[in-house]
């Protein structure tokens, strides 16, 4: 079995690499065609995988010695166990389908070979982040796969805005990295070892509080990756990137990588349920914060981005309530209908030109059919309808907030699922059906080409059929983490769901009936909230006043007037008045005889007094 | 009575003269000669030590002065001459080329 | 192979002197091939080292005035091995990567030159010889600045040579010291540092020492404030020169602080250890802010290697072996890697004369294979996983955490920052569109540029891939040095700190 967890492992390394080679040629068909057999190629041995963990259970490799020094000693080894294995297959699942999606997509760019080389890239470092078995290895995906959200989201990088949207992502992910690093660091002196079965098998004899500062830092890591408030704002700005990258890395799969952190170290976070509870309202905080930004934007891709970030924060309300497997669970169904969704938006922006602001779309179901019912499919699974894959995933989490007594929770994210579907058929809506605003902006909106559309339909069958599979899932992934008993009753239990259903179905039949009318009138755009809502909080700009203005300040301040008005100073005017000593007491040199024979004169008396009044101690 | 403090404030006065000779003289020959009043100021101090003390060092060290002396004004005499020859003045003043 | 560590040490020199006979036409070739010589000669060593053995190998003894004590003393451990390595390397790549016509006979001698002063340092045993090649080094590099360096080269070559000078002269009195102290103790004279090592200096007399010490290395590392030095020595230097100042003097100082100060003192060393670290912390955090704030791209990259230099004497300070490992494995990162961006730097100034970040934008577009080799440096000098920057950064931060949390944490803004103003640089040089119709025509690397930047590239991502024939040999000789620290030490609170710096478990 080894030879398929590395065939899964290096088949997209080998693609990136190979297609890395034409990467500076103009375009090239095999390059993405070749790519997307490798990726292929890494899917089928994920799966071939998941049915030998299934019956034969974990498998775990040491492929060789990385750093060793003193105690330390990290090697590359990975493991495929019931956690990792579903990421994999996940995680390629939809690379195999954005590749295939991209050939078509990238078709006219001129970068089409470069942009293969950092997908593939990108598949390999999230391999690596979710197959390593100890928390090193775990880092170089995190920031691998942090260099190829860089190298991706700045991929026009002709483009100021997304230049600086990739440094932004980059920059705010370092930021939480440090925490991530802190918590390795107490890891590493606590247990002396960093591989995951030694750490969790020592955690029960370490002190509380060092479990509970190791369960933070390693939560202000996930935070950046997986954009959770006040580190969220680069995920709507890595919308610059092409949107296959937005699908894969900004809805699917990289963005969970810190969910997969969490659930990756349950047993840790099961020992301080506290610090569970305050992740687990943090998330449920994200979840409405950002669904309630989705409401008002008018930019699609943003639009999915924030409902991805709502997403996540559900997610974080299951891990921290240790609920893990619905946890993963969401995950794999999130990354699913998200990456369709925004697969689906990408064909409109084709169609439209690249044109982004939903206001001028509209009546697009007439042109794009397809696309049109696969978005569709996405939305109503994303708002969580019966019998969609969101429903089973989405619903679980509300029933473990409920049972675990949180009832705070449980409104914000009942009220939160209301909001995605409102914003979701908000979005549909004015898209796909109502006044065909396009024609008035002159656009010829077109269907996209038949193997994208076929690409997509895996994923349109799964956003439809995931959660069918809640049982088998259940029984495969617990027998690694933690099992989740729900105490509520029956009764109860069909009343939440009912609940959640109404709210959803509310939302999105109250989305369809206002947009059919033309939508909310314009005196609400001049309202407090919409403003607040469209400018996100007016958060992004209190960053740039309050942080980057001050810290560009404050720069030029330590240079110019520290580092060359004092500390420079000080050096050259050390060095001027010794120079200058030597300016003035040359004249002492004045070659006269007489002068010389003074100032022998005045030496030696100095001597005389010297030797009269010193004594040397005895 | 004579005694040492006798010969050594003699000592110190021509030593005195010597050094107010040197720093304020600036004609080449006076220079030597309050080099010279210096020197033999020294040597007087010398013997009288010695004689003090019955140690005939101190009036060794004296005629080793006076040896020295003597080949230093030889030479430095020399030089004088032909310091006058080339510029016509022993004064110090016209001496400047060691200005820094 | 008894003689190869003189021959390592000399064979430039010699082979300096014999290149003034050689014409001018052919100067390129032979020094070239004299540095290639000198690199293999550097590799036939690390063949020959024996890594199971922590202690010196291939050692060279001859008296050279017994009556001092002044010997002619050459090893190497495993310390050193990877410095001398680095030193042979990077003259090799500065040399092929070489642009300059002017006096380019003058200039190669003097490389030369130049390489047997870094290489003695590192190979040398005893302390006035050491002395000697440390201040020998000044020299050719005053030189190689004064004669080939920009506007105000005199200015910057004089600082340079004025104020490293000044350093090592306080070390000079504290070597001569140390040396008075082994014979008051011994009744011998020696200035062989094996022999020092085996000598405990009385604590009051330690603070004295390391504060001297201390003095010639700060100022060569350099560690704020004595660091104003470096910005105008390499904004002023030609390539070759910042390329081979960055890469291999500033290691010096590094390399001062693990041979000398903590063997010699390491009573002092702990006395000082927080003095330092906060030291250690402010050249992070203020080089990094100045090197954002700059509008020079080689400035920026000057105040980087500060940044830098900052983790690598944290890591040494931290007492443990993952910290000193890791620092040393630093050096030799930070020294391909700055080296590189040296280069890189000096292969736009040549094409376009200005170094100012302002007059560039949108190279990716004309220059996609200098962008790629510079975004590869640039993610090698961040510090991501699986380049060469990872390693000794994690190290040394992982070594100093069990000294210190919060100073941890503090030299950890380092990765952030350092982000900041590396991709702020690369986003407004390469990124955007090509606004100035000059560098619309630039061409892209020439192969002589590529064969001195591919094996950078290759070493930054074979180093960070499988680091472990390089640390394991360090970390042996790290072991073995920490073992004699513990040993000598005279108070009981430095016994503690490097026992409870060496151990796993209780809370932090």
């Amino acid at each position: 079995m080894e030879k398929y967890l590395y065939t899964a492992l290096f088949a997209p390394l080998v693609s990136s690499l190979f297609v890395a080679l034409f990467a500076s040629r103009p375009k090239m068909l095999f390059t993405g065609v070749i790519a997307s057999i490798l990726i292929a190629i890494s899917m089928v041995s994920s799966f071939v995988l998941l049915i030998d963990v299934n019956t034969h259970g974990a498998l775990h490799v040491n492929m060789m010695d990385w750093i060793v020094a003193g105690n330390l000693y990290i090697p590359f080894g990975f493991v495929v166990d019931e956690v990792s294995v579903i990421m994999m297959v996940t995680v390629t699942l939809v690379s195999t389908v954005v590749h295939i999606y991209s050939i078509g997509y990238m078709d006219h760019d001129k970068s089409f070979n470069r942009f293969f080389s950092y997908l593939s890239a990108f598949v390999f470092s999230m391999m690596i982040l979710v197959m390593s078995d100890n928390f090193v290895g775990l880092f170089i995906g995190w920031e691998g796969v942090g260099l190829c959200s860089w190298l991706l989201i700045g991929f026009w990088y002709h483009k100021h805005s997304a230049s600086w949207a990739a440094n932004e992502a980059f920059i705010m992910n370092r930021i939480a990295d440090l925490g991530m690093l802190m918590g390795l660091f107490l890891i590493y002196w606590n247990v002396g070892s960093l591989q995951y079965e030694e750490v969790f098998a020592t955690l029960k004899d370490l002190d509380s509080v060092v479990v509970a500062t190791i369960g933070i830092f390693l939560f202000i890591g996930a935070m950046g990756k997986s954009a959770q408030f006040p580190l969220h704002t680069w995920l709507a700005d890595a919308m610059e990137g092409p949107t296959p990258v937005s699908a894969l890395i900004h809805a699917a799969t990289m963005v969970t990588a810190g969910v997969y952190l969490v659930i990756r170290c349950g047993e840790l976070y099961s020992m301080i349920p506290d610090v569970g509870f305050a992740i687990a309202s943090l998330g449920a905080f994200v979840a409405l914060f950002a669904a309630s930004m989705a409401l008002v934007n008018n930019d699609l891709k943003r639009i999915i981005a924030y409902s991805t970030l709502s997403q996540l924060g559900y997610m974080f309300v299951a891990a921290g309530l240790g609920a893990y497997w619905i946890a993963l669970f969401h995950l794999m169904t999130h990354a699913f209908f998200k990456s369709l969704l925004f697969l689906g938006a990408g064909n409109v922006m084709h169609a439209m030109h690249d044109e982004l602001n939903i206001k001028k779309m509209g009546g697009l179901y007439g042109s794009m059919k397809a696309t049109a019912i696969l978005m569709s499919v996405a939305s109503v699974a994303l708002a969580g309808i019966y019998p969609l894959a969101g429903f089973f995933s989405k619903d679980k989490i509300l029933e473990v907030a409920f049972n675990e007594g949180a009832y705070f929770l449980w409104f914000a994210l009942f009220i939160g699922a209301g909001l995605t579907a409102f914003y979701s058929f908000r979005l549909v809506m004015l898209v796909f059906f109502g006044e065909k605003e396009y024609i008035k902006h002159g656009f010829h909106p077109h269907e996209a080409q038949p193997f994208v559309i076929y690409a997509l339909l895996p994923l349109g069958l799964l956003a439809v059929i995931a959660g069918w599979f809640e049982h088998q899932f259940e029984g495969f992934t617990t027998r690694l983490l933690a099992r989740y008993e729900i105490h509520i009753s029956h009764g109860i239990e069909i009343v939440l769901i009912g609940a959640t259903l109404c709210i959803a179905v509310g939302g999105i039949a109250f989305a369809i009936y206002k947009y059919q009318r033309g939508g909310f009138s314009k005196t609400w755009e001049e309202g407090f909230f919409y403003k607040l809502l469209s400018n996100q909080y007016y958060i992004p700009k209190v960053y740039e006043l309050y942080i980057m203005r001050p810290f560009t300040m404050l720069s030029q301040f330590v240079w110019q007037k520290i580092d060359m008005k004092v500390v420079d100073f000080t050096v050259d005017s050390i060095a001027r008045t010794i120079y200058k000593t030597g300016e003035k007491s040359r004249k002492m040199q004045s070659g006269n005889l007489s002068d010389m024979l003074r100032w022998m004169v005045v030496g030696m008396v100095v001597l005389l007094v010297l030797a009269l009044f010193y004594r040397p101690m005895a | 009575m004579i005694t040492l403090t006798h010969y050594l404030i003699l000592t110190g006065l021509l030593f005195a003269i010597g050094l107010v000779g040197v720093m304020r003289r600036t004609n080449l020959l006076m220079l030597f000669f309050s080099t010279e009043i210096l020197l033999n100021a020294v040597n007087i101090g010398f013997v009288a030590v010695s004689k003090y003390y019955g140690d005939f060092t101190g009036q060794m060290f004296a005629f080793f002065i006076i040896a020295v002396a003597a080949s230093e004004v030889a030479v430095g005499l020399g030089l004088l001459i032909l310091w006058y020859k080339r510029n016509g003045s022993v004064d110090l003043n016209s001496l400047q080329m060691m200005k820094g | 192979m008894e003689h190869i560590l003189s021959l390592l040490v000399f064979f430039p020199a010699v082979a300096g002197l014999l290149g003034f006979l050689v014409a001018k036409e052919s100067i390129r070739a032979y020094g070239i091939s004299v540095s290639v010589i000198e690199f293999c000669l550097s590799l036939i060593l690390w063949i020959g080292f024996d890594s199971a053995n922590a202690g010196y190998q291939f050692v060279e003894y001859y008296a050279f005035i017994p009556s001092y004590g002044m010997s002619y003393y050459l090893g190497v451990d495993g310390i050193s091995l990877f410095l001398v390595i680095l030193s042979t390397f990077i003259t090799m790549i500065a040399l092929i990567g070489l642009s300059i016509e002017k006096d380019i006979k003058n200039l190669i001698i003097s490389v030369l030159f130049l390489e047997m002063t870094m290489v003695g340092v590192f190979l040398i045993l005893d302390v006035i010889w050491f002395y000697a090649f440390w201040e020998l080094s000044l020299v050719p590099m005053l030189y190689i600045i004064g004669g080939w360096g920009g506007e105000r080269r005199m200015y910057a070559a004089i600082k340079f040579f004025l104020y490293t000078f000044a350093g090592s002269v306080l070390m000079l009195v504290g070597i001569l010291y140390m040396g008075f102290l082994y014979y008051e103790a011994t009744g011998i004279w020696s200035f062989a540092l094996p022999d020092w090592y085996l000598l405990q200096v009385p604590f009051k007399a330690q603070l004295w020492l390391f504060g001297a010490f201390f003095l010639g290395f700060a100022i060569k590392v350099p560690m704020f404030p004595f660091h104003t030095w470096l910005p105008y020595a390499h904004g002023q230097a030609p390539t070759i020169g910042s390329v081979i100042l960055a890469a291999v003097l500033l290691k010096m100082g590094s390399y001062g602080f693990v041979r000398f100060s903590l063997p010699l003192f390491p009573d002092a060393t702990v006395y000082f250890l927080i003095p330092v670290a906060i030291i250690c912390i402010i050249m992070v955090i203020y080089a990094a802010m100045i090197a954002y704030a700059q509008e020079d791209m080689k400035q920026v990259i000057a105040y980087s290697s500060i940044s830098h230099m900052g983790i690598v004497i944290l890591g040494t300070f931290a007492m443990n072996a993952e910290g000193i490992t890791g620092s040393i494995f630093l050096m030799l990162s930070h020294g391909i890697v700055s080296g590189a961006l040296f280069m890189l730097v000096g292969v736009i100034y040549d094409r376009r004369h200005t170094k100012m970040i302002r007059d560039f934008g949108g190279l990716a577009q004309v220059m996609p294979n200098f962008a790629t080799v510079y975004g590869i440096m640039l993610m090698a000098s961040v510090g991501l996983p699986l380049t060469v920057g990872f390693v000794g950064e994690f190290l040394s931060l992982v070594g100093f955490y069990r000294i210190s949390w919060i100073l941890t944490l503090l030299a950890g803004t380092g990765i952030i920052l350092g982000a900041v103003y590396m991709l702020v640089l690369y986003k407004k040089s390469f990124f955007g569109q090509v606004v100035h119709e000059e560098n619309r025509s630039l061409k892209d690397l020439n192969a002589k540029e590529l064969s001195a930047l591919i094996p950078l590239v290759l070493l930054v991502a074979i180093l960070g891939i499988y680091p472990k024939p390089l640390l394991s040999t360090i970390d042996m000789s790290v072991q073995k040095m920490l073992v004699l620290m513990d040993q000598k030490a005279i108070e009981p609170a430095t016994k503690e700190l490097i026992m409870k710096a060496n151990s796993i478990g209780g809370t932090h």
